[in-house]
């Protein structure tokens, strides 16, 4: 197993080297205002069976859990992705695969709790496949508030009872931002990144046994050599158990991930109904970069109780009276019909690229998305709340021909959207912020059928079809008797034809 | 007493106007200039609002119509399209949408020629209508073409109907298709009205219904061309068998073999181009469809409960559901009715086809208001003045706009109006219906 910790301060912030204890495999520090990322890398072989047998048949596999609370990010890690529960995967080939596809569900509902998918056949949607991307097959996604499940299993299989600080340590994830587990054949290896907002850590860090701990306490910096597509990064780094004191290090990396230093919010504009339109409110409509093409775009990862409908989303004037300039994606299939309660698949995601309006100076604006929900099922009370997260916004620019953005360690790939740029587009993230509390996700009231004024409906609604029907019957019974089903008309010709009946 | 008290005014003095509306029906070109000029208008109005306004004239059916079109233009199947439930048939019939040209004028020509053929087909469909008024051994007397002109206005001059066309429903080819049924039948052209009665229930299905009506109708009687037979048939009928043997005439049989012919050979065809999904979604899907989102039937409410909670409800109600709807319209009606007077009893069909139906849209309106010109010369809505006639379409406006506020509450505001308000006013607008239909099959006795 190796391990990184790494604590990223903002611009101009930096540590004196000597506030720092290293003590054999521990280290030591004062407390600084950073955000925080654990990287964890197993080699699968070091993997419980169960879990083995399970990557075994995933080509590839990512999870992105990301929390609804509000954070501030810190470059370098900018990638952003709705809230909730993320699942990217490519199944493997062979019996094995076959065995992943049946497993994967229940596997993950045992590990994160409540995961409501059934199969990757049912469940899944199919991601597009071009030549650009190297996106994975399925996707699959779900509101999910909080790890307690996956803390839970994980103290129970990853912890011995007497642990504390493995224990210590897999509780503080509750506060986490965001968890990425991922593995693909290739390298063999499970990885699993948690991080945390930017807020006041105590540096502290103590290797394990039998694996390689780094710590690295870094700042985001502007050396002089760097290019205008890179970021850079500066502090020290250290090696448990290896290193007697912390070594300064610099460097730079190109990175497709970028801050916009700008923020939106999200809301339903009132009143819902069952057409709820999500406006999205930004605070700049100038792109970020100015030597280079951008535009504004936001991606949706939209639960089976609410979608978008394609059609109405290919209207020019339609889309321009709403700051709307496409529908660049959208998951297939999305059925326009079904009420929630039928549908297998886990929802679906679009994107969305916005129009901003053209003015001098930058100001504030918005654009409306147009949504539809589906009948729900019955409920007491009457109405279902529902909640949806809120989007990834990002102004995507193009990076200037010949740019490589080859991977960096910092850096998050399947993101879902990632896929559906070029190679060379560059993600200027627009920071969420929510619209009331702290948390990125907006409810909406649903109607539904009343189940406490229910009892009656089946009964009198067969009455009043038989008092129609029998009226109706009654009236033809009287046409009936009084002139039989002839014509009176003909009948009057051949005067036995009427008497018979 | 009243009767003549109220009628001798109209009678006594005739005001100016009178000769005017004379003049306007007195002659042909009048009524179907102003019907062809009102569709333009609304459709040039259209293309305006289309152009200049987010929100849309057009309806949104029309743009399924037109994008199956525009697949079954690049060799594709119109099925590609989600949500197309009709026969390739309409989208073949809008090939001509799905053409560009380059230049904008002629796209948007082009693109509204459905529409058009709407529009047009709803001309014809009211010149069909003073067709069968004006016939004589249609079963009553023929009308003179002023009066038929006037009645066809109900239809041609109906905003409504003009509206719904210009919109870009299809509704306008099922009411020229029904019309022209009925024409073929009572002109006797046995093998016209069975090749549009299997065309028309392979377009839209209902129009199942008035085949019994129709085969009841053509007894050997009314059918044959010299009356003097009739008594030597009456010796066979004599007998259940003989009966049964009488029933079954040349003509019956060429109805029967022709209909069935035109509407299984589509379907094979159909079939044979488009495989599976022509028949899931052209007939299969009216069978499985769970109907659940709100609309006029009375079974809606029911309908959303029980697809919701399969295993709950003890009898499946969508089982049972259509005895009440398919014994009225396809038995009972015509039975009684269709011998009497034929268009009478088409009209009380499909309205009792609507009414009963498990789900129902205003669009479906279209379906019975086609015959209403045919319908209300005699009935009992226009006597007294149309006393009768003008509470029946007040209950009926009313009731329905009961439900509609409703559902304006549900669909706009988000108030859960489904318990008890929208259920009752589907039920009540379902027992003004059915009240309506009580009396139009009242109006069948004596003739």
């Amino acid at each position: 197993m190796r391990e990184r910790i790494t604590f990223v301060q903002k611009l101009g912030e930096s540590l004196d080297p000597s506030t720092f204890k290293i003590n054999g495999d521990s280290l030591t520090g004062p407390q600084i205002k950073a955000a925080r990322e654990d990287r964890l890398t197993w080699a699968l072989e070091e993997l419980p069976y169960e879990l083995q047998s399970l990557l075994e048949g995933a080509h590839e596999i990512h999870i992105r859990w990301v929390s609804p609370v509000a954070y501030e990010a810190v470059s370098p890690f900018l990638a952003r992705l709705p809230p909730g529960f993320h699942l990217f995967f490519t199944p493997g080939a062979g019996t094995k695969a076959e065995n992943t596809s049946e497993m994967l569900c229940s596997v993950l509902s045992e590990i994160f709790g409540g995961i409501h998918c059934s199969s990757p056949t049912a469940s899944f949607t199919r991601l597009p496949n071009n030549r650009f991307s190297h996106a994975t097959a399925l996707q699959y996604f779900q509101p999910l508030s909080s790890l307690s499940g996956f803390i839970e299993y994980s103290k129970d299989k990853l912890c011995s009872p007497s642990d504390s600080s493995c224990i210590a340590r897999l509780d503080r994830l509750n506060e986490a931002s965001s968890l990425d587990i991922s593995y693909d054949t290739i390298s063999h290896a499970l990885k699993g990144a948690a991080s945390w907002p930017y807020q006041p850590h105590t540096i502290h860090a103590t290797s394990r046994p039998r694996s390689r701990t780094e710590v690295g306490v870094l700042s985001a910096d502007k050396p002089k050599n760097m290019e205008p597509h890179e970021l850079g990064i500066s502090g020290l780094l250290t090696v448990l158990g290896q290193d007697s004191s912390p070594s300064a290090t610099v460097f730079t990396f190109p990175s497709r991930h970028r801050d916009a230093e700008s923020g939106f919010s999200i809301k339903f504009l009132e009143p819902t109904g069952l057409h709820p339109t999500l406006q999205i409110r930004l605070d700049s409509n100038k792109p970020p970069s100015t030597d280079s093409y951008c535009s504004p775009h936001a991606y949706f990862t939209l639960p089976s109780t609410v979608f978008a409908d394609k059609y109405q989303l290919d209207d020019d004037l339609f889309l321009a009276s709403r700051n709307l300039t496409k529908l660049q994606y959208i998951s297939q299939p999305v059925d326009l019909e079904a009420p929630e309660y039928v549908m297998e698949k886990w929802g679906s995601s679009i994107l969305v690229e916005l129009s901003p309006p053209n003015t001098e100076k930058s100001a504030p604006w918005t654009a409306e998305i147009p949504l539809h929900l589906r009948y729900l099922s019955p409920a007491q009370g009457g109405y279902h709340k529902v909640e949806v997260p809120y989007p990834a916004v990002f102004w995507a620019c193009a990076a200037e021909e010949g740019t490589k953005f080859p991977t960096n360690p910092f850096e998050k790939v399947n993101l879902g959207y990632d896929g559906l740029f070029g190679p060379r587009t560059v993600f200027w993230h627009v920071e969420p912020r929510p619209e009331a509390g702290k948390l990125l996700q907006n409810a909406v009231k649903v109607p539904v059928l009343d189940l406490d004024k229910s009892q009656w409906v089946n009964i009198v609604t067969a009455i009043t079809v038989l008092i129609g029907f029998a009226w109706v019957s009654w009236k033809l019974g009287v046409v009936y008797f009084a002139s039989g089903h002839g014509s009176s008309a003909a009948s009057s010709k051949p005067a036995s034809e009427k008497k018979k009946q | 007493m009243k009767e003549v008290k109220m009628a001798r005014p109209t009678n006594a003095k005739p005001p100016p106007s009178d000769s005017l509306i004379e003049c306007f029906f007195g002659n042909p070109l009048p009524i179907y200039l102003t019907a062809a000029l009102l569709r333009i208008v609304l459709l040039v109005y259209g293309l305006w609002q289309d152009a200049n306004s987010p929100l849309k004239y057009t309806d949104i059916d029309y743009l399924v119509f037109t994008d199956a079109a525009r697949f079954v233009s690049r060799g594709q199947s119109p099925y590609d399209r989600e949500t197309y439930r009709y026969t390739p048939v309409l989208a073949w019939l809008l090939l001509p949408t799905a053409r560009t040209t380059g230049d904008p004028f002629w796209d948007v020509v082009w693109f509204s020629s459905g529409k058009v053929l709407f529009a047009v087909a709803d001309i014809v469909a009211g010149w069909l209508l003073v067709k069968v008024l004006t016939m004589a051994g249609a079963g009553k007397n023929a009308m003179d073409a002023t009066t038929a002109r006037k009645f066809a206005a109900i239809w041609l001059l109906n905003p409504m109907v003009a509206t719904i066309s210009t919109r870009g429903s299809s509704e306008g080819l099922l009411g020229v298709l029904v019309t022209a049924l009925l024409w073929a039948v009572l002109a006797r052209r046995v093998t016209f009205a069975g090749l549009l009665l299997g065309f028309g229930v392979h377009f839209k299905i209902y129009p199942f219904i008035y085949a019994p009506a129709i085969v009841w109708w053509m007894d050997a009687e009314r059918m044959s061309t010299n009356p003097g037979t009739p008594e030597k048939k009456t010796n066979e009928q004599q007998t259940p068998m003989g009966r049964l043997l009488s029933f079954i005439t040349p003509e019956r049989l060429r109805l029967a073999l022709v209909s069935l012919t035109t509407f299984l050979g589509l379907n094979m065809v159909m079939f044979a181009i488009y495989g599976k999904p022509f028949l899931q979604h052209t007939f299969l899907h009216h069978v499985t469809r769970i109907d659940h989102r709100h609309n006029f039937s009375p079974y809606n409410t029911q309908l959303y409960l029980t697809s919701a909670f399969p295993s709950l409800s003890i009898w499946r109600i969508e089982s049972i559901a259509f005895l009440p709807q398919l014994l009225l319209s396809c038995v009972l009606i015509p039975l009684v009715t269709a011998k009497k007077d034929l268009p009478t009893s088409m009209l009380a069909q499909t309205f009792a086809f609507v009414t009963f139906n498990k789900v129902c849209t205003s669009q479906y309106f279209l379906w019975y208001m086609i015959f209403l010109p045919l319908y209300l010369p005699d009935s009992s809505f226009l006597r007294h003045k149309g006393r009768l006639g003008i509470s029946a379409l007040a209950l009926w406006v009313i009731s329905q706009g009961l439900w509609l506020q409703q559902g304006y509450e549900l669909e706009f505001l988000a108030r859960s109006t489904f318990l008890p308000g929208l259920w009752l006013a589907s039920l009540g607008f379902f027992l003004v219906n059915c009240w309506i239909l009580g009396v139009i099959v009242g109006d069948a006795q004596g003739k």
